[in-house]
């Protein structure tokens, strides 16, 4: 994912007619919020690794009068990279996992990157909320119903605040998406009744632990393969695939059932999370989806989303099959530098955009998904978010020495989802 | 279907030996209980059943006598019970002959029947046809059965099916009818010699004789809930039993004892007894998906404390002592794969098989463009329809259209779909165990996958152990 996205942003930087549509807001300095008295867009990047990088250099490029002024990261020879192309000062760089609060003290900073893994999201966007700052945050935003809960409550404040809030499901800012869709929701294919989405590939990068480092430092370097950290490989890439169908329907799954393991991948450098997904949502109506992903090297690889009515089919990007064809034939942007002059636009015209409530819905579906194939049990999300007690949120205060030993991956049969009482029926 | 619905198909509990088949558990969802003693009138009544009349064809040996001579390979609970439903299918049914790897199961099967006053007069195995071993099947392929019931393991099924048909024998067989590609394309081969000889192969997916999904079926292919567009099919249930050592047996005859946790010999789990379910999808679509894609894997089956006990157990006794090598013993089949094919007019449906502890969930859904039903008894939408003709047993009632079959001159010949239905089981597990896609034609024509090792090299020795899938396997 954070690869393939890298392919795509670089590919998009030569041309330059791609952000044509983001630039037509330029002068147009709108006191507003936190960005009021200042036409730059002051930005604080919290977590510099290969997303977070991509989101500055995307943000930067996607509308004038952006400036980077500020850094944090667990690690300096993370932040050295976008320290020196961007100039920051030493006393604006911040290393170590309370960086972000000293960046987003900061006054003058008006929008932030959140680009830490998953796991530290909730923390920060509350911080980031608290300090009067425009977020822009990378997805998933979450690993659990606790953490979900605190970016729904940050969410709102935001919108007491007037901040905005713009969620890297660049899906959401893509012109052919956004097209097909208001042409599904116009009844182009009729009602929903089925619908899939994958995201199955090969293997991704893992960095395997260095003589002594710590438990806790190896594991956020190496965070894909840790479920506090990443939310495992369902929420923290398929979630983009669930966006899209919880989109097209313009409603959220009441329940799910899943399966999954940890077939190939069972290293201890894996950590551990799952190598294969596959979940059935059921959204209202008990209309029933697929969901399936995997990351197994030397696999079939499909990325989509297909959605499926009483009157025809939809790739969701493009392409409408059945009574009312039709094709996108439009400009196809960089959403990853769209989405940042949407964002920032927002903020400019005073109408900011928020998008928290809606990722995190999404990543909760996500969740749901993950805990029910860990677990084997099917159930509500109405019991998931309401009285699941599962609560990875990162310990107050959390050192990079200190010692966390690898949490045992989930044994279905033997994994107990908390709150859950086995053999019992969930209710919401 | 609601949830609690779902639900009551719990699949019961499977720790006993004959009651290896949770199919019975499904079937009691769908009769009512005053159906158990089916009679002859209700055959005689049945609609949609092969015409009693005269016609009796002439190469079938049966008509002569009017009895019918029954010959019974597989002597384990399923074997036994199909046995049972083909002797109260028909009053002209006799029993002559029983085959089994074990001479034990073969024994002690005459003598329960023998005890049974229902079939007083009926039972008429002599000493020489008691058959047992590997080669049991050629041995009962000779004897002078009319039909023979097929209940072993699937693995074999290809080469019974086969020697069976050459010796002029009907069959009925249970399902899955093989594990691996190269046995499905066997089973297709006796199906067309079966045709040209006239002969009947009946299968236990019993779902396809009962009343209400037949008049089901025929609403949904005349249309009734539109173009089909997507459907679920579902059998997920606890677990299933584990037989540990056992005295006298050699490593390879504990394996066919305990076949179901080897995928050569049960096809794993999707094959073995999600088959039913798939078979149900195949019928709504009138034919096989186009292509597979599954993910899937063993999650738990590896942590079951009980069967890792006895596992070891039996690695001791075949090792001198040690229990080094255990983990062969614990199986090799998976314990979940979630599969979607998609069918040739473009629907993708969801397969959704496995074992974990404490769940359970069965059935099928088929998603029209006008509506929807259960693959069962109704369909909602533009078109709503509840069936309320009368219930009856798939499991006897299988029976009944066989032999009514066999009498009329009309053989019915499930082969070629039941080939087909196990098929596209297989196909889904191969996709999962490969992580890879691909077609049906090329799973039908190119796959090259053939596991069951040939009969010349069955005999009372090592086991033969396949390396649990890793879920990139080898496509071959």
């Amino acid at each position: 994912m954070v690869q393939k996205q890298k392919l795509t942003r670089r590919e998009l930087l030569k041309s330059s007619a791609v952000t044509a549509g983001a630039l037509v807001m330029g002068g147009a300095a709108v006191p507003l919020a936190e960005a009021r008295g200042s036409e730059t867009i002051r930005v604080g990047v919290v977590g510099c690794g290969g997303r977070g990088s991509g989101a500055a250099h995307d943000c930067v490029k996607s509308s004038p009068g952006v400036r980077i002024v500020a850094l944090a990261d667990a690690f300096e020879d993370r932040l050295r990279g976008l320290k020196n192309e961007f100039k920051v000062r030493d006393r604006r760089c911040f290393v170590g996992l309370d960086a972000y609060k000293k960046l987003m003290a900061l006054d003058d900073v008006n929008l932030v990157i959140l680009g830490t893994p998953p796991g530290f999201r909730p923390v920060q966007l509350a911080e980031a909320i608290r300090r009067g700052k425009n977020v822009f945050m990378e997805k998933p935003v979450a690993v659990c119903p606790a953490g979900i809960k605190m970016v729904i409550e940050a969410s709102n404040k935001a919108t007491e605040k007037g901040l905005a809030i713009v969620a890297g499901t660049q899906r959401r800012h893509e012109p052919k998406y956004v097209e097909t869709m208001k042409r599904i929701h116009d009844g182009a294919i009729g009602e929903i009744v089925s619908a899939q989405c994958y995201w199955n590939q090969g293997g991704l990068w893992v960095k395997k632990r260095r003589p002594n480092q710590g438990d806790v430092e190896w594991q956020i370097r190496n965070w894909l393969y840790f479920a506090w950290l990443s939310g495992d490989h369902i929420v923290e890439q398929h979630v983009h695939n669930i966006d899209v169908i919880n989109w097209a329907f313009n409603a959220l799954p009441d329940q799910v059932h899943g399966l999954g393991g940890r077939q190939d991948r069972t290293g201890p450098e894996y950590g551990d999370i799952f190598d294969h997904f596959g979940i059935e949502f059921f959204y209202p109506g008990d209309v029933r989806t697929i969901s399936t992903c995997r990351q197994i090297a030397g696999t079939t690889n499909r990325i989509g989303e297909r959605v499926v009515g009483t009157k025809g089919v939809s790739d969701c990007c493009g392409s409408i099959k059945g009574e009312n064809p039709w094709r996108y034939e439009g400009p196809n942007p960089n959403p990853y530098v769209v989405e940042h002059a949407d964002l920032i636009k927002s903020i400019r015209s005073g109408n900011p955009l928020n998008e928290g409530q809606r990722i995190a819905e999404s990543t909760l579906c996500a969740i749901m998904g993950r805990e029910s194939a860990y677990s084997r049990q099917q159930f509500k999300r109405s019991w998931f978010i309401n009285r699941c007690t599962l609560n990875l949120l990162p310990p107050d205060g959390l050192k990079l020495s200190d010692s966390k030993p690898v949490d045992p991956f989930a044994v279905p049969g033997k994994y107990q989802l908390p709150g859950l009482v086995q053999g019992k029926r969930r209710r919401g | 279907m609601p949830v609690e619905e779902m639900r009551l198909l719990v699949p019961a509990d499977n720790s006993k030996d004959n009651k290896g088949f949770c199919k019975m558990e499904i079937l009691n969802m769908t009769a009512s209980k005053k159906d158990k003693g089916i009679s002859k009138k209700k055959v005689a009544t049945a609609a949609g059943a092969v015409a009693l009349a005269g016609a009796v064809a002439s190469k079938v040996h049966a008509q002569g006598s009017g009895k019918i001579k029954v010959g019974l390979l597989g002597c384990g609970g399923r074997g036994n019970a199909a046995l049972r439903q083909c002797l109260q299918a028909d009053p002209g049914v006799e029993v002559i002959a029983l085959a089994d790897l074990f001479e034990s199961r073969v024994k002690r099967s005459r003598d329960r029947l023998l005890r049974d006053n229902k079939f007083k007069g009926r039972v008429k195995i002599d000493d020489d046809h008691l058959f047992w071993g590997f080669d049991c099947h050629e041995k009962l392929a000779r004897c002078e059965a009319d039909l023979l019931c097929m209940a072993t393991a699937p693995a074999f099924r290809g080469r019974q099916m086969m020697a069976a048909v050459k010796a002029g024998k009907n069959i009925f067989t249970e399902k899955p009818v093989a594990t691996d590609v190269a046995g499905c394309r066997e089973v297709m081969e006796a199906s067309k010699i079966a045709e040209q000889k006239g002969l009947a192969i009946v299968c236990g997916t019993q779902r396809r004789h009962e009343f209400s999904r037949i008049e089901l079926m025929k609403r949904i292919h005349d249309g009734a809930i539109g173009e089909l567009v997507g459907g679920q099919c579902y059998w997920y249930g606890p677990g299933i039993w584990y037989r540990g050592y056992q005295e006298g047996l050699s490593e390879l005859e504990w394996q066919c004892l305990n076949w179901y946790h080897f995928n050569w010999i049960s096809g794993d789990q999707i094959c073995e007894q999600h088959i039913h379910n798939i078979d149900i999808m195949n019928w709504c679509f009138n034919g096989p998906p186009k292509n597979f894609m599954a993910v899937g894997g063993r999650a738990w089956r590896s942590y079951n404390d009980g069967q890792v006990r006895q596992a070891k157990e039996v690695c001791r006794k075949y090792n001198n002592g040690s229990d080094a090598d255990w983990e062969k013993y614990n199986g090799d089949i998976w314990d979940h794969i979630f599969a979607e094919f998609e069918y040739p007019n473009g629907a993708r449906c969801l397969s959704f098989s496995g074992h974990s502890p404490g769940t359970g969930r069965g059935g099928e859904k088929i998603v029209g463009t006008k509506g929807t039903s259960n693959c069962s008894s109704s369909i909602s939408g533009e078109n709503p329809w509840k069936y309320e003709g009368e219930h009856v047993r798939g499991m006897e009632q299988e029976h009944i259209d066989l032999i009514k079959s066999i009498r009329s001159g009309n053989p019915l010949n499930e082969g070629q779909r039941i080939a087909e239905s196990t098929l596209t089981a297989i196909g889904a597990r191969i996709a999962a165990y490969t992580g890879r896609s691909f077609s049906w034609n090329w799973l039908l024509n190119s796959c090259k996958q053939d596991i069951v090792p040939k009969q010349k090299y069955l005999r009372p020795g090592r086991g033969v152990f396949h390396p649990t899938a890793t879920g990139r396997d080898k496509l071959v």
